[in-house]
């Protein structure tokens, strides 16, 4: 239980300011563990340093993990690694540091927040290293070219996803008489019913991350498109996206309270571990957050990998993709943990208690570590099959990206819940859109 | 008239030649004093100016060519494109609600801090037990770094946990949790607007009030008590003596939190991060967004630089204006 | 006022009790608005995780008892104590520069009439205009081109662009309150201008070589954008990047150690102001009266 409390594993014995410290010890260092692919580690590794930079992972235990494999993997290898975690809403802010002074990490990482389209000119071509992975372990999921390449060129490496299902609680379905929910409708009348118990829903109409992946879940449910699949036309425009929009304001009106409007990422979270949320739309580290402090609510709480709707059933997950500078100092040894990683996959989901989402067909293969053996989340191995990203059905350009951090879909839903007419909401909301994405064209 | 305009009075050795044995040597133009004293002054203004001006004024005109450009993060050198960004800034919706809420709060910001900080000045220039306790607690807010201090707020303005709602249900004046009558501070579009600027109030009001302190307490108690020989009131003492001495220090003390307040981030983004629905969206975070997380350099800093050709002529109006007023 | 003397003690001390409790009184509003989040902020850092999410519990007291480990938390689990020091030693240096260059210039501005000064004094003001998320990234280039990047160094260079006007201003007035008479008498005795200002007007003008010391430490502290664009490195950050990244994973907020982290730094801080405050207050009048 105390490992998710962890902020990040004992501190490691790096001492102040020694980080440029070549350790070089060698391979004697500690036993290998199973988990080490048998590569051979190339000589040039030996006495250099890498320097990584990643995302502060939502499941603690993850980035315990990945500390612990890299050291074992700078042992392996005598070279030494350091990684650094930064909250990957910054992520971006640090990167146009990094490019500006054309120095920073040898290895980057770009979580939910795609700059391949944006820096892919100064970006180290990754092809060879993708087509193996592909050919060993794959085929890539169509999306996963949106997230990495530009022009049919691998500009990064794909690492895993996050999948943000349904957590509802069975308990209270069941005090209404509702049985397990499939559908957004399930959801509301659901909610609906148990407002008036003190068990409303959320989701949040705020300027955050998840209220812009939430909404869209909602939209490809309904058979709203962002654009068309080049990206060039945006398509939103269409009256599916008014029925999605109408269903919000039903759904807020009969099943949520006014709080929902000044919720964070984490908001949600916490109104389902407090036992008042009867379901929420949230990534897996809510379920474990709420395992950790609140077991009750824990015995109740199940997983729908998503809700479908009448265009279909479309979860938005979140890619995360490795990158290389240009100006890394360190290409062999970036390259080589890249692979090390992708081989030691099933271990990394693991680790990640549930909430990593491969990529790679082949990783699908039931079961799957940390999914697999648990009865709740056996569902959402085949969430490969049903995940979106942002930018849907068109591809995750910077165009695309630029309207994910202004907000606009999240404020449309936000005004047409207040109340706004949806007319006058989708006029502002898609004439955004289209300035941005025209924006982008001409440069 | 030149020596009120720069405060201070004369300047030593400000005679052109220097009488030796009973007749004037002149000196060569590099020697005379008053170049001897621009010299010297220059020297030593020489390494502020250089600092700040290679570390901010380079890359303000980087930042300036970047309004001009279509310069996105991974692309800096681009295409000049004249003054299409702040066009197409205009033409946003949210552009225009975070200019209004910008203003809203920097006005509204300082209006509340004015007024706190010179009632608390009142107060704490009144000789009583435990002023130095007093000045002491009322400063924490100011010293503890904005970052942490907002995130605080953000817990206490939270819609579930909010410990100010729990204490406002307690004492009857607002309605329980679930209820209409409670609050959502960070929620409800006029609410949210105040309560990021409440947090800004609450950090530095106290600020003001010392700066004010030191100006109150600067009025020489002669002068009022002469006022009050005079048979002058509270009022009259106020409005005719304090007022005016301390207007220049409040004036340019407000000046600075002015712009201080202006530029901030940290207290919208970590609040609200212009949410919901713009209703919070300053300049700042608009310009953050799009810029640096959006990836839009130019337009970016199109947005962040916007204020500026109106506050420039402001502030020089303004500080000028204080400089003739000195007495 | 023999008529005064003649009256009975107790009323004087009746009068005063009566002073003192209107002051307090007024007193209070302010002191709640600006303590109550403090307090609240100490009472959150020596509290138990679970009982901060339980909505039956009174927030201003302690449900499970005390404890010390949200502190303890912080030192051995985070780099706290580097970032405790970084702070520090980002704050001295940053003073130390401040000084250098906004004392010579302070005085240059107030002292000697120079063509162009006002214009330069207000040009120095309106660096504050240009905004930081746009300064970030030539700076960066800066930073590193200095091979500064991921040090706190880094900040060192960075910080003095926001200290340095201020102080100016600040110290511009403070020396304009030094009397001419002690530096013509310094000049005479043939010390020279700049000898004059090293050996008379600096030692008399130190409250405002203080308050500038203490505004560089505040102001340093104040800033996020800088250190999170150029310093990655956790043993490397300063307090406020540190906490703000380190005690915040996603959805879990780490309450106790964020408002721990929080009062260890800033509580200091407000103590060494206070005990300058009076010399502050009598300094700072210089660009008031003269």
């Amino acid at each position: 239980m105390s490992d998710s409390r962890l902020v990040q594993a004992d501190r490691p014995t790096v001492t102040r300011r020694s980080f440029l410290k070549v350790a070089g010890t060698g391979a004697a260092g500690g036993a290998l563990l199973a988990m080490l692919d048998a590569r051979q580690a190339p000589a040039q590794l030996k006495g250099t340093s890498l320097r990584v930079i990643l995302w502060s992972h939502f499941v603690p235990a993850y980035d315990a993990w990945i500390d612990d494999f890299a050291r074992k993997w700078g042992e392996q290898n005598g070279a030494t690694v350091r990684i650094d975690h930064i909250p990957h809403l910054e992520l971006p802010a640090r990167y146009a540091a990094e490019f500006a002074a054309g120095a920073g990490h040898d290895l980057i990482y770009f979580a939910g927040q795609i700059l391949t389209g944006q820096y892919y000119r100064h970006l180290l071509d990754l092809s060879d290293l993708a087509n193996d992975l592909g050919t060993r372990y794959g085929p890539w999921m169509p999306s996963a070219k949106s997230a990495a390449q530009v022009a049919g060129v691998w500009y990064a490496v794909p690492d895993y996803f996050i999948s943000i299902p349904v957590l509802w609680r069975k308990d209270l379905f069941e005090s209404v008489g509702r049985p397990a929910p499939k559908t957004w409708d399930d959801l509301r009348v659901a909610a609906r019913l148990l407002r008036p118990k003190g068990h409303p829903t959320g989701m949040q109409f705020s300027h955050c991350n998840d209220a812009n992946h939430n909404w869209r879940a909602l939209l490809y449910c309904f058979g709203a498109k962002e654009t068309d699949p080049s990206g060039q036309s945006i398509e939103l425009d269409s009256k599916e996206t008014r029925e999605a929009l109408r269903f919000a304001k039903a759904l807020y009106d009969e099943g949520m309270t006014p709080e929902v409007f000044s919720w964070d990422d984490a908001s949600d979270n916490r109104y389902l571990a407090s036992g008042v949320a009867s379901w929420i739309h949230d990534a897996i580290s809510a379920f474990r957050t709420t395992e950790d402090t609140n077991p009750k609510v824990f015995k109740e709480t199940y997983v729908l990998p998503e809700a479908a709707g009448p265009g279909g059933t479309w979860n938005v997950g979140e890619p995360n993709v490795w990158a290389i500078w240009k100006f890394s100092k360190n290409v062999p040894a970036a390259k080589e943990f890249i692979m090390a990683v992708a081989n030691s996959q099933k271990e990394a989901m693991g680790a990640s208690r549930g909430y990593n989402m491969p990529f790679l067909r082949r990783r699908y293969d039931k079961p799957m570590p940390g999914l697999g053996q648990d009865a709740k989340l056996g569902t959402l191995q085949e969430q490969d099959k049903i995940t979106a990203f942002f930018g849907h059905p068109g591809p995750m350009t910077p165009a695309a990206q630029e309207v994910l951090t202004t907000f606009i879909v999240p404020d449309m839903f936000t005004r047409v819940a207040r109340g706004a007419s949806i007319d006058e909401t989708m006029k502002w909301g898609v004439g955004e859109i289209r300035r941005i994405y025209a924006k982008h064209k001409a440069a | 008239m030149g020596h009120l305009a720069s405060g201070g009075g004369r300047s030593p050795g400000a005679s052109l030649s220097v009488p030796v044995g009973g007749r004037a040597k002149a000196l060569p133009w590099w020697r005379t004093p008053s170049v001897r004293r621009y010299l010297f002054g220059y020297t030593l203004l020489a390494p502020a100016v250089l600092y700040v001006g290679v570390l901010v004024g380079a890359p303000f005109l980087f930042s300036l060519y970047l309004a001009l450009s279509d310069a996105s993060v991974g692309a800096p050198v681009a295409r000049f494109v004249g003054l299409e960004n702040f066009t197409s800034a205009l033409e946003t919706g949210v552009f225009w609600t975070a200019v209004r809420n910008t203003l809203v709060f920097t006005v509204g910001a300082a209006v509340m801090k004015g007024f706190l900080g010179t009632t608390l000045a009142f107060l704490l220039v009144q000789p009583f037990k435990g002023r130095r306790v007093v000045r002491g607690l009322v400063v924490i807010p100011f010293t503890i770094p904005i970052a942490i201090s907002v995130l605080g707020w953000k817990w206490m303005f939270d819609s579930q946990f909010s410990v100010l709602n729990w204490a406002l249900s307690g004492l009857g004046l607002i309605g329980e949790y679930g209820t209409p009558d409670w609050p959502v501070w960070l929620g409800q579009p006029m609410l949210a607007l105040a309560s990021v600027m409440f947090v800004n109030v609450w950090r530095s009001f106290p600020f003001s009030a010392i700066v004010l302190l030191a100006g109150m307490t600067s009025v020489s108690p002669e002068i009022i008590d002469a006022a009050k020989v005079d048979g002058a009131t509270f009022m009259q003492r106020f409005r005719k003596i304090i007022v005016p001495m301390i207007a220049p220090i409040l004036f340019v003390g407000a000046a600075f939190d002015t712009v201080f307040t202006l530029s901030d981030l940290s207290i919208v983004y970590l609040l609200t991060n212009g949410g919901p629905d713009g209703a919070t969206e300053i300049l700042p975070t608009l310009a953050y967004n799009t810029g640096i997380r959006g990836g839009a350099l130019g337009r970016g800093a199109a947005i962040s630089l916007f204020l500026f050709p109106l506050l420039l002529p402001a502030m020089v109006l303004l500080l000028r204006t204080l400089r003739r007023r000195q007495y | 006022m023999a008529v005064v003397a003649q009256r009975a003690p107790w009323s004087r001390r009746a009068k005063e009790i009566r002073r003192h409790t209107l002051i307090y009184v007024g007193l209070t509003p302010y002191l709640v608005i600006a303590v109550f989040p403090i307090l609240w902020m100490l009472i959150t850092a020596l509290k138990q995780e679970p009982d901060l999410y339980r909505m039956d519990v009174v927030p201003f007291w302690f449900h499970l008892p005390p404890t010390l480990k949200n502190f303890e938390f912080l030192f051995q689990r985070t780099f706290y104590g580097d970032w405790l020091v970084n702070t520090l030693s980002i704050s001295l240096f940053v003073s130390a520069i401040t000084l250098l260059t906004a004392v010579p210039a302070g005085y240059a501005l107030a002292r000697l009439r120079l063509p162009f000064a006002e214009n330069l004094g207000i040009a120095i003001f309106m660096t504050y205009l240009v905004p930081a998320i746009i300064l970030f990234i030539p700076l960066s280039r800066v930073v590193s081109e200095l091979g500064l990047q991921d040090t706190w160094w880094s900040l060192v260079v960075v910080y003095p662009t926001f200290t340095i006007p201020f102080c100016t201003w600040l110290l511009m007035g403070f020396f304009k309150t030094v009397p001419f008479e002690i530096e013509e008498a310094a000049m005479i005795d043939g010390c020279g201008q700049f000898g004059a200002l090293l050996r008379v007007v600096l030692p008399v003008s130190w409250p405002g070589v203080i308050t500038s010391v203490i505004f560089s430490f505040t102001l340093s502290m104040q800033d996020f954008l800088y250190s999170l664009a150029f310093v990655s490195i956790s043993e490397q950050k300063p307090v406020p990047l540190g906490v703000a990244t380190e005690l915040i994973r996603g959805d879990v907020y780490f309450w106790g150690s964020l408002m721990a982290g929080a009062l260890l730094v800033g509580v200091p801080v407000a103590i060494v102001y206070n005990l300058f405050l009076d010399k502050f207050i009598t300094g700072i009048t210089g660009a008031a009266i003269k």
